[in-house]
């Protein structure tokens, strides 16, 4: 399996650092590998990390603007990266690779404009017709260096300031958002938007809508099912269609933030009264 | 874990005897299904004619399963039993169980011709008929949440919830039978006698031996009793005794006629959430919010609450993040 082909937009060689188990530091793995960034079949950007010597692809995560960072890791001497997610704590390492550190800022820039912009397009600095590539012989000729004692000294330091956990979680449930505490004041303050709401309340209850069967209904099990499933189909990111169908621009089916800030637009769109339905 | 993901369209419902009377009413059949607390005389007194109970249980991972329930295989079995071929049909597969036994069921057209269809057919043909029936499925799904927003394809990871498993309990012919879909034969039980509490008897011997034989705390179970529906009867009973200025059994029977009343209403309240598709109102929940400045609030409130979730849980030493 070729390390790069037609879908690739960028690569470098790079290998990777990881955090140990229930500590707070953070170990650079001898593997040389490569970071490839491409254009899936699914027209999403992939951010890969593919070992140079197996080919295999071992991380391969899909990601959408503003989703993640790559920026340098400052308190490392050298040439320590690391790509940073904007919702979560979740952290991946990465130290280059390229015998010459001259192209390591190049890489690092265009990398974290693919991830900001969409549709961003490298251009790159050199004259040469193709961007660089990891190699896809079999032996890359100058040897991958390995960090040095300075940098893992000064990696650990960093991650020693670092809270947080080893596994990807969300900075809030929608369900912790949407809670009766949080609407019932509405009851009084601006009951006209609580009647915005009855619309959408099943159409074949046995009672009329109203302020005591709303909060009966977002403190039902079936509600919160709801409301559960909801926030984990917005973290798949795959909800645009969806969202056209609310009025709201696609970009709002891309995780749960998007999606409230969609709406936070759309609110101060509309202003009161009648919902808006026009997309962005 | 991959265990049978081919839901086939099957939706996963929930075991409640709001759900299961539901369905009956679909199928056009006058009984009904209620929760049963306790296996005593005096709560079974208020089911009858009770036609089935049906024993639903969660097996909690970790603790051994009984070698056996007791009863014996009977590969000659006589009635109406089919095999669980889709996991998520389990419930709808319990209550088809129980009603192909009941002799003279009074029931919708296709409900009939389904049975009837599977005459003679091995239980795995059977269960595969049923789970076939379109007519059937549509009605079972009518009380999961609809799939417009299903994530089925979306790969989620599973929650810890699961499915129960459903046995039905009843009397066939003379005898106790145990159905149970994943088993490969209706299990006897025993004769019973015709007096008293009847095949009941029998029945609850066997059930509280099998709950007996797990480890404490290793089951979490529920019972429901499938029995006729006797509340058209009770109301004209009332309006009867309403009539004739029995004023004492009126009142009576007015309770018991107030209590049925409510909880009907609260299954069809139920009911009614179940098949709601909640998106648009989510949306306009939060649009209020947001309206009503108060969005922001609620983002920050939620922060907080994950922060605190996330601190407690390391004090405790654990992992994973399930919403609680």
């Amino acid at each position: 399996m070729p390390l790069t082909d037609r879908s690739t937009i960028l690569a470098f060689k790079a290998g990777r650092a990881f955090r140990r188990e229930g500590t707070n530091t953070v170990e650079p793995h001898a593997e040389k590998g490569a970071v490839v960034i491409a254009k899936g079949e699914d027209e999403l950007l992939h951010f890969m990390w593919k070992n140079r010597v197996t080919e295999e692809t071992d991380e391969d995560l899909i990601l959408f603007p503003t989703d993640a960072s790559f920026t340098r890791v400052s308190q490392a001497s050298g040439r320590v990266y690391v790509l940073k997610f904007s919702s979560s704590d979740q952290r991946h390492f990465f130290w280059m690779q390229d015998g010459s550190a001259a192209r390591d800022e190049e890489f690092a820039y265009h990398v974290d404009r693919l991830l900001q912009i969409p549709g961003y397009i490298p251009v790159w600095q050199a004259a040469a017709p193709e961007a660089p590539q990891a190699s896809t012989s079999a032996q890359p000729a100058a040897s991958a260096s390995t960090a040095t004692p300075e940098q893992l000294a000064q990696l650990r330091a960093l991650v020693d300031q670092m809270s947080g956990a080893t596994h990807f979680e969300p900075e809030f449930f929608l369900s912790d958002v949407l809670t009766p505490a949080n609407f019932t004041p509405l009851f009084t303050s601006h009951p006209e938007l609580i009647s915005t709401i009855f619309p959408h309340l099943p159409p074949d209850l046995p009672t009329p809508p109203s302020a005591e069967v709303l909060t009966q209904i977002v403190s039902s099990p079936q509600f919160r099912g709801a409301v559960l499933g909801f926030d984990r189909a917005l973290r798949t990111g795959l909800l645009g269609g969806l969202m056209r169908q609310l009025g709201l621009p696609e970009e709002a089916g891309t995780s749960v933030e998007a999606f409230l800030r969609a709406i936070r637009e759309q609110a101060r769109e509309g202003n009161a009264g009648a919902e808006s339905m026009d997309t962005d | 874990m991959s265990g049978d993901d081919d839901s086939s369209g099957w939706q996963l419902t929930e075991s409640d005897p709001g759900v299961f009377t539901e369905l009956l009413k679909t199928l056009n059949v006058p009984l009904v299904v209620d929760d049963l607390y306790s296996l005593d005389s005096a709560s079974l007194a208020s089911l009858q004619p009770l036609r089935a109970l049906i024993f639903l249980f969660k097996w909690l991972p970790g603790a051994g399963e009984p070698s056996s329930t007791g009863g014996q295989y009977d590969t000659d079995f006589p009635g109406f039993f089919a095999h669980q071929v889709v996991n998520n049909a389990c419930a709808t597969l319990a209550v088809l169980n129980a009603l192909g036994n009941i002799p003279s069921l009074s029931s919708g057209q296709q409900l009939a011709d389904l049975i009837s269809f599977t005459t003679g057919m091995d239980p795995q043909t059977r269960g595969m008929a049923i789970t076939s029936a379109d007519w059937l499925r549509e009605a079972h799904n009518a009380l999961s949440p609809p799939s417009a927003i299903s994530l089925d394809g979306l790969d989620l990871p599973k929650t810890s919830e699961d499915a129960y498993h459903f046995v039905v309990y009843l009397p066939v012919l003379g005898a106790v039978y145990e159905l149970d879909g994943l088993k490969p034969s209706p299990i006897r039980h025993g004769s019973y006698e015709n007096h008293g509490e009847g095949w009941i008897k029998t029945a609850r011997e066997v059930i509280e031996t099998r709950i007996a034989t797990y480890p404490p705390g290793a089951l979490e179970f529920s019972l429901l009793a499938l029995h006729d529906d006797t509340f058209p009867a009770l109301q004209a009973q009332l309006a009867q005794a309403e009539a004739s200025g029995d004023h004492a059994t009126a009142a009576g029977l007015a309770q018991h006629v107030a209590n049925e009343t409510a909880k009907r209403e609260r299954w069809a309240f139920e009911n009614s959430l179940r098949r709601h598709n909640y998106v648009g109102m989510i949306h306009a929940l939060a649009s209020a919010l947001a309206k009503a400045g108060r969005l922001d609030p609620a983002i920050d409130g939620a922060r907080t609450k994950m922060k605190e979730r996330i601190e407690a849980r390391k004090a405790k030493g654990g992992s994973g993040m399930d919403e609680d």
